[in-house]
């Protein structure tokens, strides 16, 4: 159980940032998931959390402790792998026992520590055979079993659960939760995948280009995302961005009210709909392109009459509607979000109103 | 390609055998001189069947050997012979495991130049740089010792090389995973590589035992003292006697004996040896 803490932290490789400049504070406890598009950085930040990456400048405090020259094994931490990263020679439970071996843990108490995390995982019948007798979901526990053994100040998770099918992936996000909240070790948990990052955070930390865009709680992120990129990045389908211009003349839009800066609009494909909501609102003509049936819902790709802007839209049920026909969508006012292209940012209070 | 055609497989035996058939016979005629007497091979018609002499030619050969052609008895060049093989794929294989691993896992400064620098040197084989390595041996006064019998053959680009190619394959994570887990440097050469590396090891012995024990020039340079003769320069002594017709049938007998320990070990290690090539265990 520890706090983390980063301080300024940067890293270079020769002339090229590669994250420049983080500052995050994890609560003791606390699973932190940081998520972003490939390259933003995300995974250089927790190697070199985990001491596996030197740090260019800025500080990294595990516990209180200033970590940045400790090798990886004196950080008091635990790492699971992308690829699982278990030593194929060995059996389960030597890989369990290996870390634990290094550190010189009598015999008793690395029984113990094996058994209980054998017992959490479920992988007690499996702790004699050889890596590659498992499938990849049971890897998958073994490595995290590596890590709970040690007992560590913080797990340090790189894309644990990429390499697992869609629908092992979502069986072991929620094991995963479980895991954490019954152990109560404070996690830092890399991902591109946006829904397990919704889904599996205390906080979210959605990085760009080397740098955070937003922190917060997962509703906050979604409810209200800080900058344009944050708006486009989380939520599936992504949030539709139409430029001023483009919605100017609709109806509806004098009442509006928006602040000074603003030129984007950003509007959730589920808060457009197509039947008039009572009380204030947003008309815009479109006509309908495609409609994509999913199950429960559908997703209607629409242009905009007069701009011609794509926008998506995603409606209960199948409705009856013909590609080519024309449509009124409608948006609350509330539901807006409004942005400026230049800084990227939102142009009203980042903080939810009450 | 499964094909059921009988003139097919007909055809795929006779080829088989008729290859097994040409690398068979000289083995087989050295087999049956080696157990012929004195003089039957005077009358130049070379005997197809196997003589009587069979015991009497092998124990003359390994306990007293020919003492008019110089050659000591065989058991003390076989020993010596097997004694240079083990020695010469040992450290082979400890140097080239080593250098491996520096080349692969560490970065230091001219990492790659010292890789290169390895690699040229399988353009050096031993006859090509054998008289500067000859005037060396001589210079420390390792003539006549194992230790200059082995020395200059050890260091191996070869092995170095393969042990690389192999090291390559594994996963970064896997260090990464070891190194979190508290494994120093030589604890993860060790406890990971060493074991990952187990069949690549046998396959590399089985090939360096084998070129170790064929080591003729070398041998043959460095040794005068017939105490280090080893036994495939042993066999060359035997055949050229001063005056007089070689005795064939001893010399057949010390063939039959050096091609022993080399088969043996290909077939006690076949196993592993298959498995090196084949299979990673990843």
């Amino acid at each position: 159980m520890a706090t983390i803490n980063l301080v300024d932290l940067k890293k270079n490789y020769g002339s090229v940032p590669a994250v420049k400049g983080i500052n995050l504070s994890v609560k003791d406890g606390e699973l932190i998931v940081l998520v972003g598009p490939s390259g933003c950085g995300k995974s250089t930040l927790l190697r070199m959390v985990a001491g596996l990456e030197s740090v260019t400048s800025g500080r990294i405090e595990i516990a209180g402790r200033d970590v940045v020259k400790a090798e990886p094994a004196e950080r008091d931490i635990a790492m699971v792998f992308q690829n699982y990263a278990l030593y194929p020679h060995m059996t389960v439970r030597q890989n369990l026992e290996y870390g634990l071996k290094n550190r010189g843990t009598p015999r008793e108490e690395i029984d113990r520590r094996v058994k209980e995390a054998a017992d959490i995982l479920e992988i007690g019948p499996m702790l004699d055979r050889k890596p590659r007798q498992l499938s990849g979901g049971q890897r998958q526990r073994v490595a995290m079993g590596r890590a709970i053994v040690r007992e560590p100040a913080a797990f340090l998770f790189d894309e644990p659960l990429s390499n697992l099918d869609a629908k092992l992936r979502v069986q072991m996000r929620v094991e995963i939760r479980k895991l954490q909240r019954r152990l109560k070790t404070t996690s830092l948990y890399v991902t591109h995948d946006q829904l397990e990052a919704m889904t599996l955070a205390d906080r979210l930390v959605v990085m760009n280009n080397g740098l955070v865009e937003q922190l917060g709680t997962p509703t906050e992120v979604y409810d209200r995302p800080a900058t344009l990129f944050v708006a486009g990045f989380i939520g599936s389908p992504p949030m539709n961005l139409l430029s001023l211009e483009s919605i100017a003349g609709a109806p509806g839009f004098e009442g509006l009210n928006l602040p000074d800066g603003t030129d984007v609009i950003g509007i959730r494909p589920d808060q457009l709909v197509l039947d008039q909501p009572t009380g204030q609102n947003l008309a815009l003509a479109a006509s309908v392109e495609l409609l994509e049936p999913i199950g429960g819902e559908s997703h209607l790709h629409v242009r905009l009459t007069g701009s011609n802007q794509a926008v998506i839209l995603s409606v209960p049920g199948r409705p009856d509607i013909a590609e080519g026909a024309a449509v009124t969508l409608y948006a609350r006012p509330a539901d807006l979000h409004p942005f400026n292209r230049e800084s990227g940012r939102r142009t009203d209070t980042a903080v939810a109103n009450p | 390609m499964v094909e059921n055609r009988p003139f097919l497989s007909f055809l795929t035996h006779l080829v088989l055998i008729v290859g097994v058939v040409i690398v068979v016979f000289p083995v087989y005629l050295a087999f049956v001189a080696s157990t012929h007497g004195n003089g039957d091979f005077l009358s130049g018609l070379v005997p197809l069947l196997p003589g009587p002499n069979l015991i009497e030619n092998y124990r003359l050969m390994l306990t007293e050997g020919i003492s008019t052609a110089g050659a000591p008895p065989l058991w003390i060049m076989l020993g010596n012979s097997l004694v240079i093989a083990i020695i010469i794929a040992v450290g082979k294989i400890a140097i080239s495991l080593l250098s491996a691993y520096a080349i692969v896992f560490f970065k230091f400064p001219f990492r790659l130049l010292a890789f290169w620098i390895i690699f040229i040197t399988l353009m050096l084989p031993v006859e090509v740089r054998i008289i500067p390595t000859f005037k060396v041996v001589a210079d420390l006064g390792l003539l006549n010792s194992y230790v200059g019998l082995t020395l200059p053959l050890i260091a191996s680009a070869t092995a170095t090389f393969l042990f690389r190619q192999f090291f390559l394959t594994i996963p970064d994570e896997l260090m990464e995973a070891a190194r979190v887990d508290g494994a120093g440097p030589l604890k993860f050469f060790r406890d990971i590589l060493l074991p990952l590396s187990r069949t690549n090891i046998a396959a590399l012995f089985v090939i360096l035992f084998i070129y170790g024990w064929v080591q003729y020039l070398w041998p043959l340079l460095v040794t005068t003292d017939s105490r280090y003769y080893t036994v495939v320069m042993g066999i060359k002594r035997l055949a050229a006697t001063a005056d007089g017709e070689p005795q064939w049938h001893l010399v057949m007998a010390a063939v039959m004996l050096a091609m022993l320990p080399p088969v043996l070990v290909v077939i006690f290690m076949q196993r592993l040896f298959v498995k090196g090539l084949v299979e990673t265990e990843k």
